[in-house]
């Protein structure tokens, strides 16, 4: 039986070559790192590593993590979006401005960003001072980590959602009020369906974004146990701790329940792409 | 295209002859920065070549996990005994370190007290204070930051010396923090920057370096009745070293901490040191007597650490009820 090569011989030329490039750089850069995580997860025995995970300590911080990941990310679906289409769609005095602060959650080192946050929202800070008089608490509270999650996570929307909102010609909406259908209608039956999986990748890289983000919430978070602690965190305890192995499984399980959600949103896209059919 | 990437990783290259790297903890930055210059001096004044010398600062765990992954220290200075062990069970130097320098190798010593608003507003004078109607509490997570361990084992020292169930006292003082920084540093922040609660628990040391930095018309230091002596112990990389040139300036270094020179330097820095014969009499007569207890006293870091802050400890079951 001879072997059936790997990559098929393609008319495009230099196909091999980039192809072995990209598939080290990949494995150096990505799969290794995580490929040891799991070696280690392995070595340790899935016992072991089960009774690391449960516990309500740990059970508590996932859940809040992955709660306030998936809240944040549809709220920068929302208003990520919106802010897309503003910059997309309207011509405004410091339009540009705006446009190039989107990207600054990008560049900011996120610790700067938490404790300019917390600045902002203690009860001494100016925002803060105001949701005081209201009763309202926000810096180590879970609003707090909320906070921080959005700012992380809202380029990702925007940026992914903007061009796509560009590319739309302003005829298909024309055609469609020629057609006699209302503005709300057109939204509805002709421009969301054609930003749905622009809008899901978004919504998904924001979403994977603030599950692993640190440096930012643990200025803000209060980080007390059970209530506003998250999982990145215990993973840093462990290792002061010098427990590799439990900071190893707690790794191990938010890299498995955010490999199960992301593979579901790509269900979806998948599913919206065949029912809209390919934008 | 290589050779640019490689440039731009490419570290520092230290190792040679005489250089030293001290890997220490968060509030020693002042300090170390003063000492190099002091020991610099000394050093070519007794007739050796100028050493270069660089002291890394982060948090006294992490520094432990650096070394033993590989950071080329020739000399720890860090928080907690504790710490080195780690560094000594990974092979990088002998077991009994500790015995190798007077005062179980630490140099100077701090210990935990109170920094509290301007006229101690809610009246704190000692530990049991600390868990009255409406008082706030900020210290870090023991689980995270070595100054935290301290502060946690000064109140469950003054529990027992005062006939109070230790465990039920640290439990309820624990329900008095709104907020667990993970580190030391963190923490002063939110008290003294962000204006949260009543009291921090903080090393002497950055107490008074608070004090300094914020202006004395703000907080106020209220040193309790009983607390812990902390001991942040030095030691030498032995597995670091490459040469005797090399390991002559480790040991030189170390042993300039214990100099009336060095001593007067961790004075200044507001550590308790030892030997106060060159040191500025205010700089001693700074520090009030209290009752100290030790970690010998939990049976030392290893019993002490696995105890009350590893994983299901008594730290964990404060937070986490069975």
């Amino acid at each position: 039986m001879s072997l059936r090569p790997f990559i098929r011989r393609s008319p495009m030329p230099g196909l091999g070559l980039s192809m072995g490039i990209t598939l080290t750089m990949v494995s150096l850069v990505v799969l290794l790192p995580i490929g040891a995580l799991m070696m280690r997860g392995i070595a340790y025995g899935p016992a072991n590593l089960w009774a690391v995970i449960d516990r309500p300590r740990v059970w508590a911080a996932l859940l809040l993590s992955f709660r306030l990941a998936l809240l944040a990310a549809l709220f920068n679906l929302l208003f990520g979006g919106l802010l897309a289409w503003v910059l997309a769609r309207y011509r405004f005095p410091g339009r540009r401005i705006l446009d190039a602060a989107v990207d600054l959650p990008f560049a900011l080192p996120t610790a700067v960003a938490g404790i300019a946050l917390t600045a902002l929202y203690v009860p001494k800070g100016v925002l803060g001072g105001l949701a005081a008089g209201i009763g309202w608490k926000i810096a180590y509270t879970q609003w707090g980590i909320f906070i921080a999650l959005v700012f992380v996570g809202l380029p990702f929307v925007t940026r992914t959602l903007q061009p796509v909102i560009e590319e739309i010609d302003r005829e298909v909406e024309e055609a469609s009020a020629t057609l006699g259908a209302s503005r709300a209608h057109t939204l509805r039956r002709v421009i969301l369906p054609m930003l749905a999986p622009a809008a899901l990748t978004g919504f998904a890289l924001a979403l994977a974004r603030a599950v692993g983000e640190y440096g930012s919430v643990i200025f803000i978070a209060g980080n007390l146990p059970m209530k506003t602690e998250i999982a990145p965190l215990l993973i840093v305890i462990q290792l002061e701790e010098f427990n590799y192995d439990a900071a190893a499984a707690i790794g191990i399980a938010m890299l498995v329940i955010s490999f199960a959600m992301l593979l579901a949103i790509n269900l979806i896209q998948i599913w919206s792409r065949r029912r809209i059919g390919d934008v | 295209m290589t050779a640019l990437v490689a440039g731009m990783l490419a570290l520092p290259q230290t190792g040679a002859a005489a250089d030293l790297l001290n890997v220490s903890y968060d509030p020693t930055r002042e300090l170390y920065r003063d000492v190099n210059t002091a020991f610099a001096k000394a050093w070519t004044d007794a007739g050796h070549p100028a050493p270069t010398i660089e002291t890394s600062h982060g948090g006294s765990g992490a520094q432990a996990r650096a070394v033993i992954e590989g950071l080329d220290a020739q000399v720890v200075t860090l928080a907690l005994g504790g710490d080195i062990d780690r560094i000594a069970a990974a092979g990088k130097l002998p077991a009994d370190w500790q015995s190798k320098r007077p005062h179980n190798a630490s140099p100077y010593t701090s210990t935990i007290v109170f920094l509290v608003h301007k006229g101690n507003p809610k009246g704190i004078r000692d530990w049991g204070d600390l868990i009255g109607e409406g008082v706030e509490v900020i210290t870090p997570n023991p689980k995270s930051s070595g100054g935290a361990r301290w502060n946690y084992l000064a109140a469950w020292a003054w529990a027992e010396k005062n006939g109070q169930d230790p465990r039920d006292f640290v439990g309820k003082l624990y329900q008095h923090v709104p907020v667990l920084d993970s580190g030391a540093r963190g923490a002063t922040t939110t008290f003294a920057q962000r204006g949260i609660g009543d009291v921090l628990l903080a090393w002497e040391n950055e107490a008074y370096l608070a004090l300094e930095e914020m202006g004395k018309d703000q907080f106020d230091i209220v040193v309790p009745s009983v607390s812990i002596l902390a001991e942040p112990p030095v030691a030498v990389v032995e597995a670091n070293i490459k040469n005797d040139e090399q390991r002559q300036l480790a040991e030189g270094y170390l042993d300039f901490l214990y100099s009336p020179q060095g001593q007067a330097l961790a004075y200044k820095h507001f550590y308790r040191a030892w030997d106060a014969s060159a040191a500025a009499p205010e700089d001693v007569a700074r520090f009030p007597k209290l009752d100290l207890v030790d970690i010998a006293h939990f049976g030392g870091w290893s019993k002490a650490q696995a105890e009350h802050f590893g994983d299901g400890g008594i730290f964990d079951q404060i937070y986490v009820p069975k």
